[in-house]
């Protein structure tokens, strides 16, 4: 089997005393996964346990050495998220949020400017994200998602609100970033366009675990 | 059927008077109740002819004035950015330019009232006692102050995303400054909850203003004594605290998934009660930098410092309500309370700091806000 680009080891997420998540071993090669399950069954705080947003028991290791524990900060370089619903206090602008993206996480400004560019972003990024629609904030935390240099990139929910062209863009950047080994773990009740990209598996959320199929 | 202006009364006039009502009646109770009926008439009119004949001081009542105006059109442009409101773009963008500007006159006239009404009073009485120039002054600045607002309503209609007076500068601002994190906080209070932080800053400058009073009035100067000020106008800032643990609960989750060390995430939140306790440092600094040594302001500072960042710290603990938070506070108040009357100031400010410093670096990547069950 392939060096694992993620693998979650005894991770346990209890929200007070009710236990959402109890995942034994789950470890995943490179590739694009749909994460699925009902409302409520754990994919969101999932997502949020595998980015580092909230705490948990157990251990995650991205690329078979890199410690959810022993190395917080690598950890969050290698780890991005892009929230179903994102939510940034009201005075910022887009811009502020790239820039705090772009200084923590690193990669390329211009790279980034562009993808801002083809998602439209570049028009509203010096208004303050209070003035911003739904699909504007959308496509700003997508955005987000794609800076410094990730090996996973976590989407809650990305085909929600985005107009089609940028959810054509969108697809394109799944399968750019892709092809330079950056893997994917997409949430979402609307299939994803088996045209568009090309599913390495299919995860399911059940049961306070997580299977592979 | 009511009149547009009748409908757009209620949202703003009536609004506005039922929302300041505690500061008018502060206002009428300064005007009104700190002398007796008999001599009311004699007090206004010396009250005007104080103004009115003294330029300096005639330019600090035109700065009040000014300051009304200022907050009327501040809770104008507030009204239309409030959530709910919206409907306000396309029925007032609908009214023909003449009209909605004379509706907006009416509507700022309205609300800007108990300064015209004085200011007329004023002037009559700047008349009748000869005081032409002064006369000419306060009604040239309150016509104005009618009429300038007139353009900034205006210009709310046409580019509703603009929060500050001048889109320019805002946009400008925007584009060439980028946000420190350090700043966040400060700005969720400034442009969201500009009361909280005004009144606190109000509390906490009054309570520093009443422990240099007390010494001056006792001639003597007591460090500890001024440190025990400090540690009281500290307390005043608790609410600001549970703010702020709010505010990050709600608004900077996504901070956690940025490669950012702890010591960092540290430094930011220091920062945030360094930059908050500023007004009061420079209060403290220019009252008492004859009274006491550097070293002495240091102590001080650090007291106060250590104090702030302990308190914010404790709410990492995630079931510290309120209530519990400030037992907590008090409980460690009065001990270093004893410690600073005891001269053992510098101990008590590394014991705050190291409490701080462990409690964060053992809490922070644990801490998830405690949602209390209903029952």
């Amino acid at each position: 089997m392939p060096e694992p680009v993620i693998a979650l080891r005894e991770v346990k997420k209890n929200y007070q005393d009710v236990n959402i998540l109890d995942i034994a071993r789950l470890e995943l090669p490179a590739g694009i996964y749909w994460l699925q399950g009902e409302n409520g069954a754990g994919k969101t705080t999932c997502m949020k346990v595998m980015a580092g947003l909230i705490p948990f028991k157990g251990e995650i290791l991205l690329q078979d050495n890199v410690s959810s524990r022993q190395h917080p900060v690598q950890f969050r370089r290698l780890i991005n998220y892009a929230e179903a619903e994102p939510f940034y206090p009201s005075f910022l602008t887009g811009r502020d949020l790239l820039e705090l993206y772009l200084r923590t996480k690193g990669g390329d400004p211009e790279q980034i400017r562009a993808i801002s560019e083809k998602l439209g972003v570049h028009v509203f990024v010096n208004n303050p994200v209070s003035s911003y629609s739904s699909g504007m904030l959308k496509k700003l935390s997508l955005l987000l998602a794609f800076t410094g240099n990730p090996a996973l990139i976590l989407l809650d929910e990305p085909l929600i609100t985005i107009d089609t062209r940028a959810l054509a863009v969108l697809y394109d950047l799944i399968r750019e970033y892709n092809a330079k080994g950056v893997s994917f773990i997409i949430t979402s009740h609307q299939p994803l366009d088996a045209e568009e990209v090309t599913i390495t598996g299919t995860l399911k959320v059940a049961h306070k675990n997580i299977t592979l199929n | 059927m009511r009149t547009t202006s009748a409908i757009l009364s209620k949202i703003f006039t009536r609004r506005f008077y039922v929302q300041n009502t505690g500061f008018f009646l502060v206002l009428f109770y300064l005007l009104f109740g700190v002398v007796n009926g008999a001599n009311l008439l004699a007090y206004h009119k010396g009250l005007l002819l104080g103004f009115l004949g003294n330029y300096s001081f005639l330019f600090l009542v035109l700065l009040l004035w000014t300051s009304y105006a200022l907050k009327c059109v501040g809770f104008i442009l507030k009204t239309f950015q409030t959530q709910g409101y919206d409907f306000l773009y396309p029925t007032m963008g609908s009214i023909d330019k003449a009209t909605r500007r004379g509706i907006w006159f009416r509507l700022h006239t309205a609300i800007y009232m108990p300064v015209l009404v004085y200011a007329g009073i004023a002037v009559v009485i700047a008349i009748q006692h000869q005081f032409y120039i002064s006369a000419v002054i306060v009604a040239v600045l309150n016509i104005a102050n009618c009429i300038w607002p007139l353009r900034l309503y205006e210009r709310k209609l046409e580019q509703p995303d603009v929060i500050f007076f001048t889109g320019h500068l805002q946009r400008w601002l925007n584009q060439h400054f980028t946000k420190p994190p350090v700043l966040y906080f400060l700005y969720e209070l400034l442009t969201n909850f500009p009361r909280r932080i005004v009144s606190t800053k109000i509390f906490s400058a009054a309570i520093l203003w009443l422990t240099f009073l007390i010494m001056t009035r006792g001639e003597y100067f007591d460090l500890r004594g001024l440190q025990i000020g400090v540690m009281v106008s500290v307390l005043t800032h608790m609410q600001l605290m549970v703010h702020h643990r709010a505010f990050d609960d709600t608004y900077l989750n996504f901070m956690e998934n940025l490669p950012i060390r702890l010591v960092t995430h540290y430094l930011r939140l220091i920062g945030v009660y360094v930059i908050l306790f500023l007004p009061e440092m420079i209060i403290i600094t220019v009252n008492a930098y004859t009274k006491t040594t550097p070293w002495g302001l240091v102590t001080v500072f650090c007291t106060a410092l250590s104090l702030l960042i302990l308190f914010r710290v404790m709410l990492f603990f995630p079931k510290m309500n309120p209530e519990k938070h400030v037992r907590n506070t008090m409980l460690t108040s009065f001990i270093v309370l004893f410690m600073v009357l005891g001269h053992y100031e510098w101990p008590a400010i590394l014991l705050l700091q190291a409490a701080s410093a462990i409690i964060f670096f053992v809490k922070y990547r644990q801490y998830e806000p405690y949602i209390e069950s209903a029952s």
